[in-house]
């Protein structure tokens, strides 16, 4: 790898570990200070990275159009006259993704009230943005992986699993209200964790070349999860705003992170044996099964010892993380699981259903890991 | 800039949101101007004067009526204005829907004192997409709509290329393919977003505030003339969740206003029937002449919450006898109703005369002071008697019905509310929030300590005209036995 291309593609990471770090933050900021402004640190952070992400990106593609070398140019890709990797293009544009978003969502509190919902559309439009980040950096290192030799490859695919976590924790982060402990049982839940899940495992797990990428993946996001959990709640807070309903004495962090450790391992051993093998639809068949059996096998008793045991309420497993303005009767219900609405689909169709939509999101991600394999530029 | 483009729908009270509080915070006399949000959560500006010398911090917290101060976040101080010795502002943070009140402390060389001004957190505007924000999204939308397609072609084309290798005819053609695929696709989701906005912004509107109707039913015999009033939620946004508290000792205040210019008026106290969904006010209405009146009631909630309901009602002719009404309902018909002007009079009755202090022109969105004076037949300032607990009252009602407010010479705050807030801090609440059965009298036994009310015919009412436009004002007192009511008319630019 070349020198110019390792500053870039490292400045790359650097800045997506920023920008999901910074998020983390925000929302903890969220659930345990709550008044906000533009220049929170955690905002701060987040522009930051995208700055970093987009500047940095911006100045190659500058150098390759009128000063790259032949090799520069040869290994880029033209977009509007102007010549950079794909991944710099990727980065600039979720660059300006953020840069978008950020009137957009001024307009949004002053028009709907200070949101607390992190799904609202100018918030997708920054998750975009800041997911695009993410996946310029890893198309950046992917196509200098993919063009690799032996040495440099194996460094390459460990800085891609690391960027893959990233994006873990980037969708993860973005179902937050879907995966809150009461519903770990419920079949929304499930249904939803394979619409994402299966999809980015898949895509990481052929295009990383480690023979445990999805492990290694899901490893990262654990770790970084897990590190930030831990490390946040160890800062002081009070809430600013009112009313509060909870004693927060720190920062309050994210819930335990989602057991995707677990399918992740099975979807790998499931590639190594069947990949190549057989053709791309039985494999996404096997691996969206695979998917939800294992993260059913995992998420289902851990949300129980979760949901109902005193000793997940510590700061280790962080059970009665409540945000600031959570009422006494929510805390109450905190402590029991969901009950399905009367005449829901039983349970086991549900998870036949998330089967399903494991199985047909895995697909996309063979099929857009077996684009990324090819990306060379 | 985007606040300037709000449409004002509505507020608690009939557009007049703002808040406007005369009174002590402990040794300390204050004014407070609270302007609430029209989306909650959203921030309220506030803010204070404190003339008294001495006064070294003013702090202000947001407390919300179901958790009191035990579930406010601690104080902000306000910060004085540059080159105003005793004016300070500051901004909060209304985060839930319901009832507020701000609490501010003041403390200095005399100790620390606190006062509340119940304000209510509703969302009533909607803020449409101003021209020029319109433009730059569509800018930046169109750019990233574009860069994304090109970004596309390049990830199906030219990526795919190893270094060195020709980006030939085969591979641009499969790119434009796959380009031309997603652009629909691309399409569908944009289009997805915009059905996600509407049906986020459909929801806002249901949350929005909206009045509890008010429907009135008049019925005629030959002694009676009987005014019935419904009160009930009908928008999305239930107001109506917490019982009725009698507000100077009356369920409601009901207020009748002539539409024909006349000047009509009657500030009346029917009786609530307990009437299980909705309320039921029922009273007889005094020997006003037939005709359409508005009429604008003023409740105040359990939960501090105080609301102005409105409608107007076709009175028909009196029956020949007028029953007795309330003792404290009062009404007027005289005719003639003074332009406001430094000096201009208007007859009360009984000799007496109000007379108006305040300087003219009024402005609009600037606290005034609208300053009376009743006088007896001998020019003497009156010492007046207290009506509904206060030394006087007013009725301010924009000519086009937009504007109505009923105020007193602490603002336009209703002290029961406050009562309301003192006995949340005291602990005198149920499981549920709701106050216990001795709340109130406890809350009244520590106000007991405030300062005693003036009772001298020198009286004032401070107030923000929402908006310029013609006001009439009632302004109602007690210089004897009888309950009399002045009026002015006044132009707010």
């Amino acid at each position: 790898m070349s020198n110019s291309g390792r500053w870039h593609a490292y400045t790359a990471v650097v800045a997506a570990v920023c920008v999901m770090v910074g998020v983390y933050w925000d929302i903890s900021w969220h659930m345990s200070i709550g008044r906000d402004t533009f220049w929170t640190p955690a905002h701060l952070l987040i522009q930051a990275g995208g700055l970093i992400a987009g500047g940095a990106s911006g100045y190659v593609a500058l150098h390759t159009t009128f000063r790259g070398t032949p090799a520069e140019r040869a290994s880029s890709v033209n977009f509007w006259g102007f010549r950079a990797p794909l991944g710099a293009w990727i980065s600039i544009w979720g660059c300006g993704a953020m840069l978008t978003s950020a009137p957009f969502d001024n307009w949004w509190h002053n028009a709907y009230g200070l949101d607390v919902k992190i799904v609202s559309p100018p918030h997708v439009v920054l998750a975009i943005g800041i997911f695009s980040i993410a996946l310029g950096a890893l198309l950046l290192v992917l196509a200098k992986q993919n063009r690799a030799t032996d040495r440099d490859r194996k460094q390459l695919a460990w800085l891609l699993a690391l960027i893959g976590g990233l994006i873990l924790m980037n969708l993860a982060v973005f179902l937050t209200e879907y995966s809150e402990r009461p519903w770990l049982h419920s079949a929304l839940f499930y249904e939803i964790t394979a619409l994402v899940f299966p999809f980015a495992l898949t895509t990481l797990a052929r295009a990383i070349k480690l023979r445990w990428a999805a492990t290694a993946c899901a490893a990262f996001f654990t770790g970084m999860m897990l590190a930030l959990m831990w490390i946040i709640q160890l800062f002081p807070a009070t809430p600013k705003l009112g009313p509060i309903y909870q004693p927060v004495t720190h920062m309050i962090a994210l819930s335990f992170p989602l057991l995707i450790i677990v399918p992740a391992i099975g979807i790998d051993i499931v590639l190594q044996r069947f990949d190549g093998r057989v053709d791309s639809p039985l494999l996404a068949i096997a691996v969206g099964v695979v998917f939800v059996a294992l993260f059913l096998a995992a998420e289902w008793p851990f949300a129980t010892f979760l949901v109902t045991s005193p000793i997940a309420r510590g700061a280790f497993f962080n059970a009665a993380n409540f945000v600031y303005y959570e009422s006494p009767s929510h805390t109450a219900a905190a402590h029991h699981f969901v009950r399905a609405a009367p005449g829901a689909l039983p349970l086991s169709v549900s998870l036949l259903i998330a089967a399903g939509i494991a199985s047909a999101t895995s697909l996309v991600g063979l099929l857009r890991g077996e684009w990324m394999r090819k990306v060379r530029r | 800039m985007f606040a300037a483009a709000l449409w004002l729908l509505a507020s608690a009270h009939v557009g007049s949101p703002d808040v406007v509080f005369d009174g002590a915070a402990g040794p300390y006399p204050v004014r407070v101007i609270v302007r609430p949000p029209d989306v909650v959560p959203g921030l309220a500006d506030v803010i204070v004067r404190a003339v008294e010398p001495g006064v070294e911090h003013v702090t202000i917290r947001p407390v919300f009526w179901r958790v009191g101060v035990a579930g406010a976040p601690a104080g902000d101080e306000m910060s004085r204005v540059a080159g105003q010795q005793d004016v300070y502002t500051g901004r909060l943070w209304l985060m839930a829907f319901g009832s507020y009140s701000v609490y501010v402390t003041v403390s200095g060389a005399k100790g620390t004192g606190t006062a509340i001004v119940p304000v209510a957190a509703l969302a009533t505007g909607r803020l449409p997409l101003s021209r020029g924000l319109t433009i730059i999204l569509i800018v930046l939308g169109s750019l990233l709509v574009a860069g994304l397609i090109t970004i596309v072609y390049a990830a199906s084309g030219e990526s795919l290329v190893a270094p060195g290798e020709p980006f030939d005819a085969r591979r641009r053609r499969r790119a434009r393919l796959v380009t031309t695929i997603s652009a629909p696709i691309l399409a569908l989701l944009l289009f997805g977003g915009s059905k996600w906005w509407n049906a986020e912004d459909n929801a806002y509107r249901r949350n929005m505030y909206g009045a509890p109707a008010a429907e009135p039913t008049v019925a005629v015999d030959a002694t009676h003339r009987t005014l019935s009033v419904t009160v009930r939620d009908t928008a999305n946004f239930r107001t109506l969740t917490a019982p009725l508290i009698p507000d100077h000792g009356k369920m409601v205040h009901l207020f009748l206003i002539a539409t024909n210019g006349s000047n009509n008026f009657a500030h009346l106290h029917p009786v609530e029937h307990d009437s299980g969904a909705a309320l039921i006010f029922t009273g007889e209405v005094p020997a006003l002449p037939a005709g359409r009146y508005r009429l604008f009631g003023d409740l105040t909630l359990e939960n501090g919450l105080s609301l102005t309901v409105t409608n107007t009602v076709d009175l028909p002719a009196p029956p020949s006898v007028v029953a007795r009404t309330d003792s404290d309902d009062a009404w007027t018909m005289t005719s003639a109703v003074p332009i406001a002007a430094a000096g201009a009079v208007s007859q009360l009755g009984d000799g007496y005369t109000l007379v108006w202090n305040d300087s003219i022109p009024l402005t609009s969105r600037d606290a005034v002071e609208l300053a009376f004076t009743v006088r007896d037949s001998a020019g003497k300032v009156a010492t007046l008697e207290p009506y509904l607990g206060m030394v006087a009252h007013a009725a301010v009602v924009r000519s086009d019905g937009s504007v109505f407010i009923h105020l007193h010479p602490m603002g336009t705050v209703t002290s029961v509310a406050q009562q309301v807030f003192r006995a949340r801090d005291l602990g005198d609440t149920t499981a549920h929030g709701r106050l216990g059965p001795s709340a109130l009298a406890a809350s009244n036994a520590a106000s007991a300590s405030m300062p005693a009310m003036s009772m001298s015919g020198a009286i004032s009412f401070p107030y923000e005209f929402p908006k310029p436009g013609r006001y009439r004002i009632w302004v109602q007192v007690r210089p004897a036995t009888r309950v009399l009511t002045g009026t002015f008319d006044v132009d707010v630019h």
